[in-house]
């Protein structure tokens, strides 16, 4: 395997590292830069545990090879929270009961932030669009759909 | 939108959300789980399995194996004494000695430095297999001439029961009208979104420590030991937070935790083993598979008489805790309606195929499914309205059922007039399907173990007045930690802020059984009543003794009768001056009545037990067999609830688990190879199949439960399963007996058209 060096913007800062470049970007996050966050649920773009903003859009980024990103912004659940303090997302999951083990909900939380970029003002059916290709076992979705329309609530405060 | 009922008057109440302050680690991607612990100097394991069904491993050529660069260990069976090892029954080895038995069976291991190079290492072994005949059907297992799986158990038989109630021949010559039929269940999984993993380390100081998130980590523990011949104080389990549970982590992987065990103390390293989602599939332990044919007696005024049953149930080639689920599949049942005359057999066959386990309702959501839709049957045969048939039939407060249940609180009939009000049964709709179905289930099993029914609980003053609360109850999501809390926080009249509950280290926590047959509102929140209870007894002594003075406990103040007051940190320090460093410990024991039950299995078996009844209303497409579920109403009895937040939350969640198994998930086989062993392939519900789900809360104060509360968790999933059958039954006007039902099998079924 040969490595390449790959420069991008990881949660707004640049950064640079020596890797394989079809390693996926989720090992990448998790293995080398120690941002465990982002799960992995299955490593075959099924789950969603592993979303991520690629240049503003959710992707799984189990799917996607270090290589791709060259270039790029990545931001993952571990820039939201800001100053310890966590933002208007995180806050509505809570607040609405919408994490039980919290597996799916990092990867929830970064779909969620997908949707309002580019719809602020979603209706339920479109959150549950736009959620669709994240699983989550425990919660039936029902309370996710209502912290992700709180969180427009906020947004559009 | 919930309807929170209190005696039946509805009105929703908020002081009792609470969440675990854990949940704010959860949403920022901070919370540590077993993937995302790590330790110096780690090395990754895989296990080389079976590709075969059934096969005599004749050599297994290790070749170059360990001289791999990064390679450190590789581990076989031939090295490990013959020691099986079981839940119910001894028949497991961690690794393969001579027999392989399912696609799928650990033969070797790895221990390298990444995962990739343990997955090349272990690519590398080669395996010289003679194939034997496998069998693959539960039926055709049983049968004299089928290939044996254990030389132990002849003709594939890993446990029986034959039960007979009343005289059910003679009920069912006097029945008016009788209905029977077969109904199928496949294996289900669990499919907790966090892949099972854990990090075994070894050293002579500490012993065995595996991190790994399991229901149960004491009984892993214990049966860990054991089998590898560890002394019990030298192995200990630390829990990470756990991905998701559902009964299907009681004891989470047992094999995986044995391979990563060994192959650590033969490297002197930390080990992390972790399964990919396929090997979730392939060696997860799912739910038993069951072919269910029931039979059921009733008078023309639709009083049941009888109900007979011939059960197979499917072990796959290990028995785990099989015959415990069977037992559940095939009796609980019956406990939801007066049925005086009962008659079972059910035998549990092992096959070449994926060892089994459980699943949240522990097979009863599996019986509601057979037993619910016979009874619609039934109602159609007897031109009776379905819910006046189960209201005739069902029990009430006070009731000892069939078997020897004794009913201390029970809304079944409420929750049922509840469930179909809500869903408009009164009022039906042209076009639609309406359906409804009942549940009964224990909240608080005492069968698992006899000597140990009950739970223990710790809780301490800390020095800064705060409380830690120490239980082996465990929390994978479900929210008893959230719920304990607020026990603990109403018996000390603190706020829940100040209350920290510790269950997942095998060192501090008491032992417990684990997280299964209910038990954690009922027998582990009542333990923390009682330790809560004790360290207030305590804290009020201290204070006196401090004071001389009589003092009363308020708002976690205490005040003297001469109106002196002391804060809970100076009662701390006071106590800790005094003992030279002890704490204030209030150790809370709850043991349940010994539940009394004869040899054949009559007898309370639960503390308490909960209650109850869906509705669901669907469309079908008779062109297509398409079927729409519109909307579930989910009309609990458990008692008073104590978290309402999480509470809603369990109905949503194991409602649309409930809907998974009836419309979409289930094992498919080719040969004992799994045939949909990705996420892709067996689907779980997502946001997008989820119908409109109401839950309602009947709540009458349960006299056993802490504070009137009863478990809601494992129920929740049962009754959804008869409801969505019932209902797509009533609109497409032909029944699907075989889960999932699918648009295919009721196209099928509409059409007439019959095929495998
Ligand atoms: S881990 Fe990426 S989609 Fe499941
Ligand atoms: S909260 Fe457990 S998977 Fe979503």
């Amino acid at each position: 395997m040969k490595k390449e060096i790959i420069k991008f913007i990881l949660n707004g800062e640049q950064v640079e590292v020596y890797v394989d470049p079809a390693k996926s970007l989720l090992h990448l996050l998790r293995n080398d830069f120690g941002l465990t966050g982002s799960k992995e649920g299955c490593g075959q773009g099924e789950c969603g545990a592993c979303t991520v903003l690629l240049d503003d859009l959710a992707v799984n980024s189990c799917l996607i090879p270090a290589g791709k990103v060259s270039g790029c912004s990545v931001v993952t659940i571990e820039a939201l929270s800001r100053d310890g303090k966590p933002d208007f997302v995180q806050e509505s999951f809570v607040e609405k009961g919408a994490v039980q083990c919290g597996f799916c909900s990092p990867g929830m939380i970064m779909s969620a932030h997908a949707l309002l970029k580019q719809n602020p003002r979603p209706d339920a059916m479109e959150v549950r669009t736009a959620i669709s290709g994240n699983l989550c076992r425990c919660t039936g979705y029902k309370q996710i759909e209502e912290a992700i329309l709180l969180s427009a609530e906020k947004l559009n405060k | 939108m919930p309807i929170i009922t209190e005696n039946i008057t509805r009105e929703k109440k908020t002081e009792t959300d609470f969440q675990s302050p854990e949940v704010w680690t959860k949403v920022t991607g901070k919370a540590v789980y077993g993937n995302d612990f790590k330790l110096p100097g780690m090395l990754y394991g895989k296990i080389l399995r079976s590709p075969h069904p059934h096969a005599r491993i004749k050599k297994i050529n290790l070749g170059s194996v360990e001289a791999m660069p990064g390679v450190y260990a590789s581990l076989t069976g031939a090295e490990l004494p013959e020691r099986p090892y079981g839940i119910v029954f001894d028949d497991e080895l961690p690794l393969a000695a001579e027999l392989v038995r399912y696609i799928g069976d650990e033969v070797a291991a790895v221990a390298a430095v990444d995962n990739e190079t343990a997955s090349k290492a272990v690519e590398a072994i080669n395996v010289d297999y003679e194939m034997l005949p496998a069998v693959f059907s539960p039926r055709e297992a049983l049968k004299p001439d089928a290939p044996q799986l254990h030389e132990k158990f002849k003709d594939n038989l890993a446990w029986e029961r034959n039960l007979l109630r009343g005289d059910s021949d003679k009920a069912f010559r006097e029945a008016d009208v009788i209905v029977e039929n077969t109904f199928t269940i496949p294996s289900v999984h669990s499919t907790y979104l966090e892949p099972t993993v854990c990090v075994a380390a070894d050293d002579p100081y500490n012993g065995l420590i595996i991190h790994t998130a399991v229901q149960s980590p004491d009984a892993v523990r214990v049966i860990i030991a054991k089998a590898l011949e560890l002394p019990l104080s030298k192995v200990r389990i630390v829990g990470p937070v756990m991905g998701g549970g559902f009964g299907g982590r009681v004891y989470g992987n047992l094999k995986l935790y044995m391979i990563a065990s060994l192959l650590a103390i033969k490297t002197g390293r930390p080990v992390k083993m972790q399964l990919t989602r396929e090997e979730e599939f392939l060696v997860g332990r799912p739910m038993i598979a069951a072919e269910m044919h029931l039979k059921m007696g009733f008078k023309n005024d639709g009083t049941i008489l009888a109900r007979e049953a011939d059960i197979v149930t499917d072990n796959g080639a290990y028995s785990a805790q099989a015959p415990w689920v069977s037992k559940t599949l095939s009796e609980r049942n019956d406990s939801v309606y007066h049925i005086p005359n009962i008659k079972t057999r059910v035998r549990l066959a092992y096959t070449n195929k994926v060892p089994t386990g459980q699943y949240r309702a522990y097979g009863n959501q599996a019986a509601n499914f057979a037993t619910e839709s016979l009874l619609d049957m039934g109602a159609v045969k007897l031109g009776i309205d379905p819910l006046k048939l189960r209201l005739k039939n069902c029990v009430k407060t006070g009731d000892t059922t069939v078997h020897g249940l004794k009913i201390k609180s029970c809304a079944l009939a409420e929750c049922l007039k509840a469930a179909a009000e809500e869903i408009g049964w009164y009022d039906r709709k042209k076009g639609y399907g309406y359906g409804i179905s009942a549940a009964i289930h224990a909240s608080g099993s005492l069968v698992f173990d006899k000597n140990f029914r009950g739970a223990a609980a710790l809780a301490r003053l800390e020095l800064d007045g705060r409380i830690s609360i120490f239980s082996g109850e465990q929390d994978y999501g479900q929210g008893a930690h959230a719920t304990f809390t607020l026990i603990a926080s109403r018996v000390l009249g603190i706020s829940p802020e100040m209350i920290t509950v510790y269950s997942r280290d095998t060192l501090s926590s008491p032992h417990s059984i684990g997280a299964l047959g209910n038990r954690q509102t009922t027998i582990g929140g009542k333990a923390v009543q009682m330790a809560a209870k004790r360290l207030r007894e305590l804290i009020v002594l201290t204070a006196a003794d401090m004071l001389e003075d009589p003092v009363v406990m308020e708002k976690g103040t205490l005040r003297s009768a001469s109106d002196r007051i002391v804060e809970l940190p100076l009662v701390a320090y006071h106590y800790h001056s005094l003992t030279c460093g002890l704490s204030l410990i209030g150790e809370g024991r709850y043991v349940p009545e010994p539940s009394e039950y004869d040899e054949t299995g009559y007898g309370n078996i639960a503390v308490t037990y909960s209650f109850a009844a869906h509705g669901a209303v669907v469309e079908v497409d008779k062109t297509t067999g398409a079927i729409t579920v519109h909307k579930i109403v989910a009309a609990h009895d458990s008692g008073k609830i104590i978290n309402q937040i999480s509470a809603i939350g369990q109905v949503f969640g194991g409602t649309t688990q409930g809907l998974g198994m009836s419309c979409y998930e289930g094992y498919l086989f080719n040969k004992g190879e799994v045939a949909n062993a990705s996420l892709a392939d067996y689907r779980i519900p997502t946001s997008l199949d989820v119908p409109d789900i109401t839950p309602i809360f009947i709540e009458n104060e349960d006299p056993e439960g802490p504070y009137g509360a009863k478990g809601l968790g494992e129920i929740v999933q049962i009754p959804v399963l008869g409801a969505v059958a019932n209902a797509v039954a009533d609109a497409a006007g032909v029944r699907v007996t075989d889960l999932p039902i699918t648009a295919e099998k009721v196209y099928q079924a509409l059409s007439g058209w019959e095929c495998e």
